[in-house]
Formats: structure tokens, C-alpha cells, sequence
């Protein structure tokens, strides 16, 4: 990666222990866990300000579901 | 910004093995300009299998310049091998969205290798006499840094086109044909400890 530069994040008690959580589950650092999060969050926008849907399929329903970001 | 890692490919020329870098953080500009120049290539290699009645590679309609426009994003980074002032081979990466199907890494999350691809001149598919071979090692050498750096352990991820799949089976899991693929190509996992193994037993 380039250059990194630093920040400090204020999080609730509550998103904390969310974010914690994710590291516990992904084996991943809080850090890497906001980047991901980052990246998604960039992804989906894009998509969908060009036009595209994003879907979440439910196996048991078999129906799809629009979320909307 | 675009750094360099030393790397090395085999000259199958010369049989030695020589200098070549990885390139990290290519551009969506220096994408399509690799792009453009390796297109006569590839263009002047299927030519010569047509008059030779000879079968296309798969990956004989591979677009580069068509898959810039994913730099745009963070999601997705692309890295270059360059030898001798060219590049000798390009892979795009996502380090999103992908997890684990092994039961080791099972939801945790996988550098997802996009594509990967050594220059025609360096394919024995294209062309009788490859140039460098050891595109294929350096890369995936490069995307298990890469999967360290983002906090993956050197877990990594591909589809495969059959062709390749052999080259795949000696360092990752064949997890069969995935059929949520739409190519319905094999799905191949590399494991923490194989990544490990990889970089430690590099054959070139």
C-alpha cells in the first residue's frame, strides 16, 4: 500500500464491541476491519450510483431482497 | 503510488536466472498502457496459431484495458511484473468479499486473485519459444504479501481456467467446479500453511 496516514476513531461502547467482534470472527486487527469496511462501503456506492442493484439471497426463501444503502 | 520488490523469472534463452520487480499499486492509465502494449502481441500469436491451424489459448480474448476501470476503486489493486524494461505479467486483486471454503479458514477472509496472466510472449499457448517463465510464482508470491499485508495470513483465492488448473494443484486446494461461478470454473484455496510452504520452497 502507499503512504498510510493516522486517525483516531470515536466509536461508541456498542460499535466497539461490534467492530471487536468482527476482528474476533475474521481473525482480522480493527484496522484491517474499518479498511475492509471502507473498501465495501466505496464498492457498493459506486455501484449503485451507476445504475446497479445489490441483492441478498435467501437460500431458504429463495427470494431475493433489494437493500438499499 | 507504484513501488517496486525485487523478484526473479527464468530465462529460457539464456537458461539463467535473472533480475525482474514486482510493481505495486499500478494505475488505471498504466494498466491500459500495458494493455497496449501487449496487444500486437497477442494479436501477431493468434494470427500465427490460425495459419497453423493451431487451437487459441483460453484466455486468448483477455482485455486488460477492459478491467482498468475497477482501479478506480479500493477494492481492487493490480500488480506488475517487469523484466528487461517490459512487463512480463499483470494480476488484478480484490481484497474484499471473499472468504474462506476451507474448513482451516472457513469465514475468514481470502485475497481473491481476479486475474493473473503472463504476456503471450511468455506463454507456451502463444508462442513455441516462451520468453521468461516464473511469471505465474512471481505473482502469486506477490498476492501472498499482499494477503499478509491486508491481515489475511497469506490466505488466497482463484478461479481457474482448466488450462492452468495444473499449475494451481501443486501449492492450493482444488476445490472443484464451483457452481455459482459463471464459467463454472474450479475454485482454488490457499491455506496459511501453504502459503508458508510457497515462499519457502520458491522454485525459481
Amino acid at each position: 500500500m502507499s503512504e498510510k496516514r493516522t486517525m483516531t476513531l470515536n466509536l461508541s461502547h456498542a460499535e466497539m464491541r461490534a467492530l471487536e467482534a468482527l476482528c474476533e470472527q475474521k481473525d482480522l486487527s480493527k484496522t484491517a476491519v474499518i479498511r475492509q469496511a471502507l473498501r465495501l462501503y466505496q464498492l457498493v456506492d459506486a455501484r449503485l450510483a451507476s445504475g446497479g442493484k445489490l441483492f441478498f439471497e435467501d437460500s431458504k426463501r429463495g427470494k431475493a431482497e433489494l437493500i438499499a444503502v | 503510488m507504484m513501488s517496486r520488490r525485487p523478484t526473479r523469472l527464468f530465462d529460457r534463452a539464456s537458461e539463467r536466472i535473472v533480475r525482474a520487480e514486482i510493481l505495486n499499486e499500478i494505475s488505471r492509465d498504466e494498466l491500459i498502457d500495458i494493455h497496449m502494449d501487449w496487444q500486437p502481441a497477442r494479436l501477431e500469436a493468434l494470427t500465427s496459431l490460425r495459419g497453423a491451424g493451431k487451437p487459441w489459448p483460453e484466455n486468448w480474448h483477455w482485455d486488460w484495458g477492459m478491467k482498468a476501470e475497477n482501479l478506480n476503486l479500493l477494492a481492487y489493486r493490480c500488480f506488475a511484473v517487469e523484466c528487461e524494461g517490459r512487463t512480463q505479467g499483470l494480476m488484478m486483486v480484490s481484497t474484499i468479499g471473499w472468504r474462506g471454503r476451507i474448513d482451516v479458514q472457513a469465514g475468514k477472509p481470502v485475497l481473491y486473485i481476479e486475474y493473473i496472466e503472463s504476456t503471450p510472449w511468455n506463454l507456451a499457448g502463444f508462442v513455441e519459444s516462451p520468453r521468461f517463465s516464473g511469471v505465474g510464482v512471481a505473482l502469486i508470491e506477490a498476492a501472498i504479501q499482499v494477503s499478509a499485508s491486508e491481515g489475511f495470513a497469506g490466505r488466497i483465492a482463484l478461479h481457474s481456467l482448466p488450462q492452468s488448473q495444473p499449475f494451481y494443484r501443486r501449492f492450493m486446494h482444488d476445490l472443484d467446479i464451483d457452481p455459482a461461478h459463471p464459467e463454472k470454473l474450479c475454485y482454488f484455496e490457499m491455506t496459511e500453511d501453504q502459503a508458508k510452504a510457497f515462499i519457502e520452497g520458491r522454485p525459481i
